[in-house]
């Protein structure tokens, strides 16, 4: 993939060169052997509200695929950040926990969460989003679906 | 026959426990436990602090000498002053039966709040913050939040209000934005003195007909239990009372900012800039009032502040430029202000 791959669908910016957890909007990043960042994407962002707070767990946490690794507070609702992989936190955004609007500013360059370590990253990967083609229909459907239901601003 | 709606009325409790009981719940209903409806009224005065918030917007002197205890939530929002005056409730669902788009669950969790309201004879409305408001005013605090795999919206009937105090918990050291502070929370925050055993009755009608569910008075299963004890030792701890929130403000060379939301959109400003200091109340994005001082301005202070007033937040810096130097610094103090987060 293309690491500057980057499209604009019905308004909201999505880049191709990660993989996508489709429920969460989660982003995986490679970003060597057996390490990934991983960040929220801008459509899951705008439907968590106004976000205020991040809280993101410390560097050595173990991660486990659908259990939080940190919280999210937006209009005053305090949910978990779930992680798509399974693994350990090898580095935190320092910035992003000081400044949570950086992650709406810059959701796929600066306002990343965490970087993670994975045990077997062929088996940890495998169920993500990775195809383009998938990736932005996935995200086009998302996108339709909550303008349908009043959740983002058509 | 539909699914339960359990309720449990706690009662008075003291403040430890008018907190972990229903996070207790939170952690039951995880588990399994029936969708609950629960109330607490805290039997002494206490400070509640949302979970991410710095401590330091507590203003410590004050709650240890008035022998206020602080404890830090689950779920968010600021720091808020609770009291016997008080009513909490709380509904508590798993995570799955509420949608995943959070504004839209906690807007589906409040409205039968606002039918309870009604109910009792309170015009209550949600308006477009999702606050529960009579006219301009605030009359239900609320928080929200994950606990496990089960939801909670929290909020309160207010049957009255210490104003003062609500406003003198909070850490502010400029007394401009002090007195500030309290005129809006005057303005913008009110009590409603109804019948709390009426709005109880209509609360357990609104939330058990808007889930489709049967209320049965209920209480606390072992899970509960368990669970109670452990958040009773955790909310007392000082890991846990720090919160895992940002940092607070550096001091340095830079401006030194502290803002407090009354209520959304609602705020106050205390703001200094290489010694121009700004005190200021924006309401709706407009300076509602404002507090200024600059050892430059040789008496034009007043006339600045008038000028203010009425003027668009974000045309304060056009205002203050023709008041040359002080009028920059004054600026650069306005300038630190975060709209988007009140």
């Amino acid at each position: 993939m293309e690491p500057t791959a980057r499209l604009v669908v019905a308004g909201f910016p999505l880049a191709l060169d990660r993989l996508y957890q489709a429920e969460t909007h989660m982003w995986v990043l490679p970003t060597g052997p057996g390490r990934v960042r991983i960040g929220m994407d801008p459509v899951g962002l705008e439907t968590s509200g106004s976000l205020a707070e991040l809280s993101l767990d410390p560097v050595g946490t173990e991660l486990h695929a659908g259990r939080p690794f940190g919280q999210l507070e937006a209009a005053k609702f305090v949910g978990p950040l779930l992680s798509p992989v399974s693994g350990a936190v090898v580095e935190t955004n320092e910035e992003v926990v000081a400044d949570a609007s950086l992650a709406v500013r810059d959701p796929y360059g600066a306002g990343w969460l965490i970087g993670a370590s994975l045990g077997d990253a062929d088996a940890e990967l495998s169920g993500l989003l990775a195809d383009p083609t998938e990736i932005t229909t996935w995200f086009a459907a998302r996108i339709a679906r909550y303008r349908h239901e009043g959740v983002i601003a058509q | 026959m539909a699914e339960p709606l359990r309720v449990i009325d706690f009662g008075s409790r003291p403040p430890l426990r008018s907190q972990t009981l229903w996070h207790a719940v939170g952690y039951g209903v995880s588990a399994g436990a029936p969708a609950t409806l629960s109330f607490v009224r805290p039997a002494v005065p206490y400070v509640c602090i949302g979970f991410h918030r710095p401590l330091d917007e507590v203003d410590p002197d004050f709650c240890r000498a008035e022998g206020l205890p602080v404890l830090r939530r689950m779920v968010g929002g600021g720091p808020v002053y609770l009291d016997s005056g008080q009513l909490l409730f709380q509904i508590c669902l798993p995570a799955a039966s509420v949608p995943a788009v959070r504004p839209k669950a906690l807007r589906q969790l409040l409205e039968p709040a606002v039918a309870a309201f009604r109910a009792v004879g309170v015009r209550a409305v949600l308006d477009e913050d999702s606050e529960i408001c009579l006219g301009d005013a605030k009359i239900c605090g609320h928080g929200a939040g994950q606990i496990g795999d089960a939801v909670v919206v929290c909020g309160n009937l207010i049957e009255r209000f210490d104003h003062a105090r609500a406003t003198r918990v909070l850490a502010m050291t400029d007394p401009a934005q002090r007195d500030q502070t309290l005129a809006l929370m005057r303005r913008f925050v009110a009590a409603t003195p109804v019948d709390p055993v009426s709005f109880r009755a209509a609360m357990v009608a609104a939330y058990a007909a808007r889930l489709g569910l049967t209320a049965r008075l209920g209480e606390l299963d072992d899970v509960e239990h368990a669970a109670l004890t452990s958040l009773d030792e955790q909310f007392v701890s000082n890991n846990w009372l720090a919160g895992p929130g940002r940092p607070g403000p550096q001091a340095g060379p830079g401006p030194v900012a502290r803002q407090v939301k009354v209520r959304a959109r609602i705020w106050t400003l205390s703001a200094t800039h290489e010694g121009a200091q700004v005190a200021a109340t924006v309401v709706r994005g407009t300076v509602l009032a404002a507090r200024l001082h600059d050892p430059g301005l040789n008496g034009l202070a007043v006339r600045a502040e008038q000028a203010l007033v009425g003027i668009p937040l974000r045309s304060v810096g056009d205002v203050l430029a023709g008041f040359g130097d002080p009028g920059r610094r004054l600026a650069a103090a306005f300038a630190t202000a975060e709209p988007e987060r009140s």
